[in-house]
C-alpha cells in the first residue's frame, strides 16, 4: 500500500512556474500548469480520473476541485473509464467554491461558495456568482453571468479580465510565508 | 429554545382607532396620554432625506427638485445593486502634441453583483470621475402636474391628519413669476388601423438575455425598455428619516437625529422602556384538557419598584377573541425591583428581600422575575394554544409637571394604574 501511495504522489506534476503551497491537499493524478497559484487549504482531488489544470489559474483557500465518481457508480465496478477533468487558463476559483465540472474553459470565475456540478461544461468568460449552485446538465454559453439567489442569468459583453496583477503579487508574496510543493522527478523512487 | 423568544409570541393589545395586536418591541408609549400606541395610530412625518450609499443629507426642497434621487450614486438597472465607479487606463493623445499618446484615466460604472457595466448599454467612458446623467425630460412629472391642476390640488394643503392621503406633490410649485399654464393633453384617439406585426414575429428566435424582466422594466416607468441594451442606470432613490407623533396629544413619540450616520434618537418613547415585558421562558408538553405549568418572565424597565397584578380575562370579554385555553394566573401581586444599572458593580449592596411564594415565583434576578401560570388547553385542533390575560401595573409619570405639595418636601409623582391585554402563543399541543 505504501508503494502504491508513493506512486500516486509521484503522479502530481507541478510545472516550473507554479506556486503550490504545501498546506494544500492534492491527491491523485493532477497536472498543474505554470503561473498557477494554489493557496493553502485548497483541495484538488482526482479520485475517478486525472485532473489537468492549465496556466495562470488562481485557486484560493478551501476551494475544492474534485473529479469524483458519479453518485450511482461504485468505485470498484467494472467498465467505468476514468474521465479526465480539464481546466483551461486564467480561471479563478474563489474561496470555498466546489467545482466538479469536467470541462472548464478559459477566463472563468467561480465565486465564493459556488457549487458547480459534474455535468456542467463552462466555456469561456463565465462567471458563476457567489453561493449559486449550478447542477444542470448543460453547456454554459460564453460570457454568461449567473448571479442571485434564483440563479438569474445574463450575458455580459466582455469577458472578465485575467488576474495578472493578483497572480504576480501572490507569486512574490506566498513563497515568503509558505513552503512550496515541488514536483517529484519520475526517476526517483524514494519517499518524498 | 430561541423560538420562544420570537417577538410574535407575546403580543399586547393597543386600543386606538383600530384594535391592533403587536409585540411590545414594535409599540410606542405616549406618556402624556399614558397609552400604548402602534405604528397605525400615530402620524408619520418626514424628517430628512439621505442617500443610503453616500449618506449625504439633503434638504427637502433640494430633494424634491432632484425627484428624490441622489446626484452621485447610481443603481444597476439589472439587479438594483449600487454601482461603483471603476477606472481604466486608456491611451489618449496629449492635447499639446497629437502624435504622442499618454495614459489617461477613463471611468465607467460597474456592478459588483451581476457584473453589469455602463459599457453594456453603450455609455462612453467619461474622463471625469463623477458621472452625471444628463437630464432626461420627465414625462411622468408633467402628467402629475397636469392632473394636479385639473383637480384643484395646486396649493399646498395644511398638514393633514392621518387617514387622508397626503399629496406629496402638493408642494411642487412653479417658480415665482411664471404663470400656471394649463397644459392640454389630448385624449387618445381610437384607430381602426393598427400597425401589423412584423413578419418574422413567429419565426425569429428569442434571445432571452436580451429581454428585460418586468421588474427591470417597471423601475423605469417613463421608458420601460423591452431590450436589455436600453437599460440605463438610474440615480439612487433617497431614503428618509421619519418622526412619529401621537394623534391625540400632538406630542412627538419618536424623533431621530438629523445626521444620517447617527442611529440615535432625540426623542424615543418606546414601549419597552415603560411597560413591563412578559416573555415565555419554558413550555412543558401541553395536553388537551390537562393542566400544565408554563414559566414566564416579567421584566421591569423603569428604575422604581413596580407592582404588577395579573387578572384572567372574564367571560364575554370583547378583547378575548383568540384564546384557545383557560389560564389560571397568580392571584397575588408581583413585586419587581427597579432596574439598577450599577447593581452588578456594587458588591456591598444587600439583596433585597422580597417574600416570594415559591409556588408562584420561580426565580428572581435584579429587575426580572420568573413566575408560573397554569394553562388548560380547551381545543383539540392543530392550531397553536393561545392564552390571554390582563396585566395591571403602576406607572409613575415622570414627564408630567409635579405639583408642589405643601405637606411633603419630596415631590413624588403619583402612580397611576395601567392595564394592558396580553396574548401569548404557546405553540401546538404535544402528541
Amino acid at each position: 500500500v505504501r508503494l502504491a501511495r508513493q506512486l500516486l504522489w509521484q503522479r502530481v506534476k507541478i510545472a516550473a512556474g507554479a506556486v503550490v503551497c504545501v498546506e494544500s491537499e492534492i491527491r491523485g493524478d493532477v497536472t498543474i500548469g505554470a503561473r498557477t497559484v494554489v493557496h493553502p487549504k485548497a483541495r484538488i482531488i482526482a479520485e475517478a480520473g486525472p485532473i489537468v489544470i492549465g496556466e495562470g489559474n488562481l485557486i484560493e483557500e478551501q476551494a475544492l476541485i474534485i473529479n469524483s465518481y458519479p453518485e450511482n457508480i461504485m468505485p470498484d465496478s467494472e467498465g467505468v473509464e476514468p474521465k479526465t477533468m480539464t481546466i483551461g487558463i486564467n480561471n479563478v476559483f474563489e474561496v470555498g467554491c466546489v467545482s466538479q465540472a469536467l470541462k472548464i474553459g478559459d477566463n472563468n470565475v467561480i465565486e465564493s461558495k459556488a457549487d458547480v456540478g459534474r455535468n456542467v461544461i463552462l466555456t469561456s468568460g463565465c462567471i458563476i456568482g457567489a453561493f449559486c449552485q449550478v447542477n444542470t446538465c448543460e453547456v454554459i454559453p460564453e460570457n454568461t453571468v449567473i448571479y442571485g439567489s434564483g440563479c438569474m442569468r445574463r450575458v455580459q459583453t466582455e469577458r472578465p479580465q485575467p488576474q495578472t496583477l493578483q497572480l504576480d503579487f501572490l507569486m512574490k508574496i506566498l513563497p515568503n510565508y509558505h513552503h512550496l510543493k515541488k514536483t517529484v522527478k519520475a526517476s526517483q523512487n524514494t519517499k518524498n | 429554545m430561541a423560538s420562544l423568544l420570537q417577538p410574535n409570541r407575546v403580543v399586547y393589545l393597543v386600543c386606538g382607532e383600530k384594535k391592533i395586536r403587536s409585540p411590545l418591541s414594535q409599540l410606542y408609549f405616549c406618556r402624556y396620554c399614558s397609552e400604548l400606541r402602534s405604528l397605525e395610530c400615530v402620524s408619520h412625518e418626514v424628517d430628512s432625506h439621505y442617500c443610503p450609499s453616500c449618506l449625504e443629507n439633503m434638504p427637502s426642497a433640494e430633494a424634491k427638485l432632484k425627484k428624490n434621487r441622489c446626484a452621485n450614486c447610481f443603481d444597476c438597472p439589472c439587479c438594483m445593486h449600487t454601482l461603483s465607479t471603476r477606472a481604466t487606463n486608456i491611451p489618449a493623445p496629449l492635447p499639446d502634441d497629437p502624435t504622442k499618446t499618454a495614459m489617461k484615466k477613463a471611468y465607467y460604472l460597474a456592478c459588483g453583483f451581476c457584473r453589469w457595466t455602463s459599457r453594456d448599454v453603450g455609455m462612453a467612458d467619461k474622463s471625469v470621475e463623477i458621472i452625471y446623467q444628463e437630464g432626461q425630460p420627465d414625462r411622468v412629472l408633467v402628467f402629475f402636474h397636469v392632473t394636479q391642476e385639473k383637480y384643484g390640488l395646486g396649493t399646498r394643503l395644511q398638514r393633514q391628519r392621518s387617514g387622508a392621503p397626503i399629496s406629496s406633490l402638493a408642494g411642487l410649485s412653479l417658480k415665482e413669476g411664471e404663470d400656471q399654464k394649463e397644459i392640454n393633453i389630448e385624449p387618445a384617439q381610437a384607430l381602426d388601423e393598427v400597425e401589423p406585426l412584423p413578419e418574422d414575429c413567429y419565426t425569429r428566435p428569442i434571445s432571452l438575455p436580451e429581454v428585460t424582466t418586468l421588474r427591470q422594466r417597471l423601475l423605469q416607468p417613463d421608458f420601460q425598455p423591452a431590450g436589455a441594451s436600453q437599460l440605463h442606470p438610474k440615480h439612487k432613490h433617497l431614503l428618509m428619516k421619519r418622526s412619529l407623533r401621537c394623534r391625540k396629544c400632538e406630542h412627538n413619540l419618536s424623533k431621530p437625529e438629523f445626521n444620517p450616520t447617527s442611529i440615535k434618537f432625540k426623542i424615543q418613547l418606546v414601549a419597552v422602556s415603560y411597560i413591563p415585558e412578559v416573555r415565555i421562558m419554558s413550555i412543558p408538553n401541553l395536553r388537551y384538557m390537562k393542566e400544565s405549568q408554563v414559566l414566564l418572565t416579567l421584566t421591569n424597565p423603569v428604575e422604581t419598584i413596580t407592582h404588577v397584578t395579573l387578572v384572567a380575562c372574564e367571560e364575554g370579554d370583547s378583547d378575548d377573541i383568540n384564546s384557545t385555553a383557560k389560564v389560571i394566573v397568580p392571584t397575588k401581586e408581583l413585586v419587581l425591583a427597579g432596574k439598577d444599572a450599577a447593581a452588578e458593580y456594587d458588591e456591598l449592596a444587600e439583596p433585597q428581600d422580597f417574600q416570594d411564594d415559591p409556588d408562584v415565583v420561580a426565580f428572581r434576578k435584579s429587575n426580572k422575575i420568573g413566575f408560573f401560570i397554569k394553562v388548560i388547553p380547551q381545543k383539540e385542533e392543530d392550531e397553536d394554544v393561545t392564552v390571554s390575560f390582563k396585566i395591571r401595573h403602576d406607572f409613575r409619570n415622570l414627564a408630567a409637571p409635579i405639583r408642589p405639595s405643601e405637606e411633603s418636601a419630596e415631590a413624588v409623582p403619583e402612580a397611576i394604574w395601567l392595564t394592558h391585554h396580553v396574548e401569548l402563543s404557546l405553540g401546538p399541543l404535544a402528541n
